[in-house]
Order: C-alpha cells, then structure tokens, then sequence
C-alpha cells in the first residue's frame, strides 16, 4: 500500500515535470520549425523549406551583424576580465588606503539601473567622445555596466587563495605583476570562465546599448538587426524565426557547455 | 637557564623588530602595487558610472535637450508627479509587481518536485534553465506569435475544445499587460528554480526524515519546513525578480508591443527610453530615470542587508 501509492506520487510529479518542460520547450520548438517553412507553408502548416533563410540573408546583413555581435561581446568580455581581475587581486590580496570604500563603491555600481544614466552615457560617448557608432563606445559601456558584479566575484575568489602563497612568492623576490600572471590568474581559472559566460550571454543578448550606441546598420548587432526588422513588421513570421534562432545559437550553444558555470555565477549572491 | 632563555627572548626580540621594519616597506610597496591594479577599474567605473549618474541627477533639474541646459530646479519631478501617464506607466510596474509572487511560487513548487529526483531530473534542469541563455528579443518575437490572434494560444484553446476563449490580448492595454507579465514569469522560471534547487540542497536531509517519520505528508513537509527554512533564498530570487522586471524588461517590451497599446505595457524603464530618444526631453527623461534608480535602490538596499546578516 504504501509503496503503491509513492509509486503514485512519484509518476504525478514526473507527469508536472513533462507538463512544465512543454510549456518551456514548445516557443523553442515553435521557433525552429517555423524558422524552416515558407510563408505558405507556415499559413497551412505543411511542408518544409529553406525560403526563409534566403528572405532572412535578403532582408538583414546577417555575416555582418554576426561580425558585429562577436567584436563587440568580445571586445567588453576581455575589457571586463582584465579589470576585474586586476581589481579583484588588489582588493582581496593587497589593499590600498581606502580600499575598502573603494570596492563598496564599485558594488552600489550594480545597484545602477542602465536606464537611470543611459542619457548622460548616450551624450558623453556620442557628443562628447565621439564614439557613437563605434564598437569602441558599446563596449566600454557594456564594460562599465558589468565590471562590478565580475568584481565582486574575482574578489571573493581570490579571497579564498591563501595569502601565504603570495607572501612566500614575494619573499623568492617575485613581483606582484609576476604573482598575479604567474600564480594569480592560473588559479583563478574556474572563476574567469564564469565571468565570461555570464557577460557573454548578457552582452550578446542585450538591445537597448546595441540600439543605441551602435545604429548605423554597418556597426549593428544581430540583437538589434533582429528588433528592428520585427517592429518595421514587413518581414514574414518564418524568416524572422530564422533569424531568432541564428541569433540565439551562439549563447545557447555556450550555456549548454558552460551550464554549471553559469548556475555557479548566478547563485553565487546567495550562496558565498 | 635564565639567562639563556633571556637572550634567545632578546634576539628574537630584535630579529621581530627587523623583520616588522622590512615587513613596514613591504606593506607600503603592496600598497603601491594594489592602487595600481585598482586603476583599471577605478577609472572605467569612475567614467561610465559614476559621473553618469550624477550627471543623471544633476541634469534632471534642468531642461537640456543634450547640447544646452537650463536650469529649473525641481519642475521636471512636479510635471513628473502630476503627468497621468507617469501614473498610468507606476499601474504597469505594479502589475509586474504583482506577478511576482507566481514568478516565486511556482519555481519553487517545481524546485520541490525535481528535488525529489524522479527520473530525468537533470534534463528537465536544463530544458528549464534553457531561457536564461536566450535574449529577451527572441523571446518577445516567439511570444507576439503566442498570444496574437492568430496565435498559438487561441490554436492550443480551440484544439482543447475551448475555441470559444479566443482572445487576442495584445490588442488591451491591460491584457496586453498580462501578457507581458505572463512572458516574464516564464523567462524568470528556469533562473528562479535554479536558486531553490540551490537552496534546498543546502537543506538537511535528516529534518525530512524525521519529518516524514512523524507522519508529515508531502504538502505539510513543503510549507512548514521547506519554505521556511529557504526563506533567504526566496528573499534573494524576490529581490532578483524585482530588479529584472523594473530594469530588464525594455527589449522584451521593445518587440512585444512596443509600450502600447497607448502606454498599456510603457513601464518606468520604458519610459524613460520614450521621453528621451522618442520625444527627446532629456532633463525629463533624467528625472524619471532617478525615480528609477530610487527604486531600485531602496530594494538593494534591502538586499546588501540581507547579504550582510550572511557575512556576520
């Protein structure tokens, strides 16, 4: 009787699980069967074919934005780890006067919501530093915007590297810049990864900077390319699937890689 | 003996004190190489956020139009708080508001049940943690096919026999809201149960054993000892959820409705974007951007102590 009626539980739950991964797969298949129909077929539901990615290329530079989307990510990941490497190790391994205060200060930076300094930001790099419609000016701000949670996370990394490993490496004369390339960023390893895909996925999926600070279509990203041709609403529903599903494939394909990477970065707030 | 050990005390004594003076100039040259690592990111925060957001606050006392500004004091945030679309675009925010509580409980109902580890446990994980890695741009342009007249919705409802439901939510300011909100607890779902799947494994297995050898069902076991015992970790998806639903929404809403019908789905975030690059009143648009950051702040703020009565 009673393991009867655990059997049953037990069948109900996976039965809720099936029910919620439904609803959690279907948009996505949804995507990628549309994103392989022509119109008609899309209106009638029958039959397969490859229009839409010819009416996709035909409408939307895709290799260019996709050019676009990988020098701008790429561009800020680098920029983001390079600062929040270098700063993690000085505020958890050597200090300063006011360090302190200084990485409390870089903290509230996550409390910052883009939208709050989004028009000084546009007036700053477009009239003042001229960096509109250059990867330059996106990336810097998609820098600033993610430095501090990498930050924080470098620091409390390197928080948990013994200090005796860097004053022992001091003492056989090393200089800090030796002990950070040499010792420092090799054990930190694990750390940078998840810095990296969480700013990938953020970075690549974002609009509202891309929008913005890069609209000339030579410079935009495939984020962008994407929402603008959806709200000019004269390309049919099968090529603009074509295009969700190219744009998505790239932070997919990283989140099904680094998946524990990303969990790991995520509940870190909670959990250290 | 004595002696012996006095000498030992004294030369160690001193060699103490040499050691601490070498150990001083080590200190100051650890300094001077902390400040230099700290550069890097000092300046990148100090120019891009920073100034920002005292320029934000400064120039929204002002009338500017991004070349010029004029001075006028607190006139934006009086227009600001006597404009009914700035009331009508709070109603939006609170009926985001309002739909995180779902956004919390049925991640963790869900979170509950993949705890149990039923077969397949790993791939529902995953197939639910899927959303978190796909830009809320395509998720926007899948959901405009889901809710659209024609949509998949009405299709799934007819071939269920309840055809007569046909809705077509988009074309309502407050439906269009709902769908919205809908779009939103789904994305947030798989990142929500991560951090309750997180947090019940920090739970001890004994408490459900001795729970279960008292007799108490899986419901009883749920509320009294699971919700209670992750409470920081609902805290922390509560306040993440916030944040996400006032700050992140822009591109989802962008391509979904595009802020209407009327100001039906223009929420805070959305609003600032219209009144500044759309209409082009920056001073304003700054105004409601520090309304914004307010917010946020306050909630942040709740946050840190949070992560503070952790770090005690």
């Amino acid at each position: 009787m009673g393991i009867t009626r655990r059997r049953i539980t037990r069948s109900l739950m996976f039965l809720i699980l099936c029910v919620v991964v439904v609803v959690m797969l279907f948009p996505f298949v949804f995507m990628v069967l549309t994103a392989f129909k022509s119109e008609d077929q899309y209106i009638s539901g029958n039959g397969f074919s490859l229009d839409s990615w010819a009416e996709l290329f035909n409408v939307l530079p895709v290799v260019q934005e996709l050019i676009n989307s990988t020098v701008v990510t790429a561009g800020a990941v680098v920029l983001i780890i390079v600062v929040s490497t270098t700063g993690g190790y000085a505020f958890a391994k050597l200090g300063f006067r006011g360090s302190g205060m200084v990485f409390l200060a870089i903290l509230a930076g996550m409390m910052i919501p883009m939208q709050s300094i989004i028009i000084p930001e546009f007036v700053n790099i477009a009239r003042v530093a001229h960096l509109n419609n250059q990867y330059l000016g996106a990336v810097l701000v998609y820098a600033a915007l993610g430095a501090p949670f990498a930050t924080y996370l470098m620091t409390t990394y390197y928080r948990g590297i013994p200090s005796e490993l860097i004053e022992a490496s001091v003492m056989d004369g090393a200089s800090y810049w030796q002990v950070f390339r040499k010792l420092m960023l090799p054990l930190s390893i694990p750390a940078i990864t998840t810095v990296a895909v969480l700013q990938f996925i953020q970075i690549w999926d974002d609009l509202l900077i891309g929008l913005l600070f890069l609209n000339d279509p030579q410079v935009r990203t495939i984020t962008v390319g994407l929402a603008v041709i959806q709200t000019g609403r004269v390309v049919n529903v099968p090529a603009l699937m074509a295009g969700s599903l190219l744009s998505a494939l790239p932070a997919v394909v990283v989140y099904l890689i680094f998946q524990r990477n990303l969990i790991q970065g995520l509940t870190m707030g909670v959990n250290k | 003996m004595t002696t012996l050990s006095t000498a030992t005390d004294g030369a160690a004594r001193g060699r103490g004190r040499r050691w601490r003076a070498s150990g001083s100039r080590l200190r100051t040259s650890q300094r001077r190489a902390g400040l230099l690592f700290a550069v890097p990111v000092i300046v990148l925060e100090l120019l891009l956020l920073a100034v920002p957001i005292a320029q934000a606050v400064y120039f929204s006392f002002t009338r500017w139009d991004g070349i010029s500004s004029t001075w006028v004091g607190t006139a934006n945030y009086a227009r600001l708080f006597s404009d009914p679309t700035f009331w009508r675009v709070i109603e939006n925010n609170l009926l985001l508001l309002a739909s995180i509580p779902f956004a919390i409980l049925i991640p963790l109902l869900v979170a509950y049940l993949l705890n149990e580890h039923v077969p397949g446990w790993r791939f529902f994980r995953s197939a639910y943690f899927l959303p978190t890695a796909i830009s809320w741009v395509v998720i926007g342009m899948v959901a405009l096919r889901v809710f659209a007249g024609e949509g998949i919705l009405n299709h799934v409802l007819s071939a269920f026999g309840l055809g007569f439901i046909h809705t077509d939510l988009l074309s309502g300011e407050l439906s269009a809201m709902v769908a919205v909100a809908i779009t939103f607890i789904w994305s947030v779902f798989g990142t929500n149960t991560i951090i309750f799947i997180t947090g019940m494994a920090t739970l001890d297995r004994d408490v459900y054993e001795a729970a279960r050898v008292d007799g108490a069902g899986g419901f009883t076991t749920f509320v009294q000892i699971t919700i209670p015992m992750l409470m920081r970790f609902i805290q922390f998806a509560f306040i993440l959820t916030l944040i996400t639903a006032f700050t992140a929404l822009f591109s989802l809403i962008f391509v979904m409705t595009g802020g209407g019908p009327g100001y039906g789905t223009t929420t805070l975030e959305f609003y600032v974007y219209q009144q500044g690059f759309q209409v082009g009143v920056f001073g304003y648009a700054a105004a409601i951007g520090i309304v914004l950051f307010a917010i946020v702040f306050a909630v942040s703020l709740a946050q840190l102590r949070i992560f503070r009565s952790r770090l005690d």
